[in-house]
């Protein structure tokens, strides 16, 4: 087709990982953040289809039309089909991780977010009530 | 054929922006699983119905419901407390 049209897929992968990129930068709560990733994957889905794409052509099912009719590409969409798994999982675990850092924190806000290491305040008040716990259970 | 899909395309692209702009996590959910439809629909007509399917089932139900289950265990659990 037209110019504008083969440039699109690009263009809209382009926009959707800047538009990502640029809500992960200035997130201020983890879940959205998570939310923001899932819109840079979104690109790169829009990204393999739009490669894979021809215009005018079947999709690659080839039951029902005889073998060497012109069909998009089957290899780009097994791709995005394990970039949709992919992103998933990764998904679920950025949340897991989201819950724990708020167990662990207190807060949802990237900014306040502490280093895990002993020096941190909620960090140590926990460790030592733990300890003392395993001390008396011990004996 | 050859309008509709640069529109799903420009769709993409509006919903993928609210997905960002959308900053209370709450509402933020919906626009996903409005985003994994507006996928879905692009898929189909980009011919690659099996994407369809499985963007269909992981990105407008499967996806949204773990944020939902994020978001409930932040809001019912205080912080410090384990489990």
């Amino acid at each position: 087709m037209s110019a504008v049209t083969s440039v699109l897929p690009y263009a809209v992968a382009a926009w959707l990982f800047g538009v990502g990129l640029y809500g992960i930068a200035t997130s201020r709560n983890f879940i959205h953040l998570v939310g923001c990733l899932g819109v840079c994957q979104a690109a790169t889905y829009v990204l393999l289809l739009g490669l894979g794409y021809r215009w005018g052509s079947i999709a690659p099912i080839f039951y029902d039309h005889p073998p060497g009719t012109p069909a998009v590409d089957p290899v780009m969409q097994a791709l995005v089909l394990t970039d949709i798994v992919v992103g998933a999982t990764l998904t679920a675990l950025l949340l897991v991780l989201t819950v724990q850092a708020y167990k662990r924190g207190g807060s949802l806000d990237p900014e306040k977010l502490r280093p895990m290491r002993a020096g941190g305040k909620s960090g140590r008040d926990q460790g030592s009530s733990r300890v003392s716990e395993g001390g008396q259970q011990a004996p | 054929m050859s309008v509709i899909l640069p529109l799903l395309f420009l769709f993409t692209a509006l919903s993928g922006t609210a997905v960002v702009l959308v900053r209370d996590p709450t509402r933020q959910v919906f626009a996903i699983a409005i985003n994994g439809l507006v996928l879905t629909i692009l898929f189909d007509a980009l011919q690659a119905p099996d994407v369809a399917l499985s963007e269909l089932a992981v990105g407008s139900a499967a996806v949204p419901l773990l944020f939902l289950v994020a978001l409930m265990a932040v809001r019912t659990q205080a912080p410090g407390e384990d489990s």
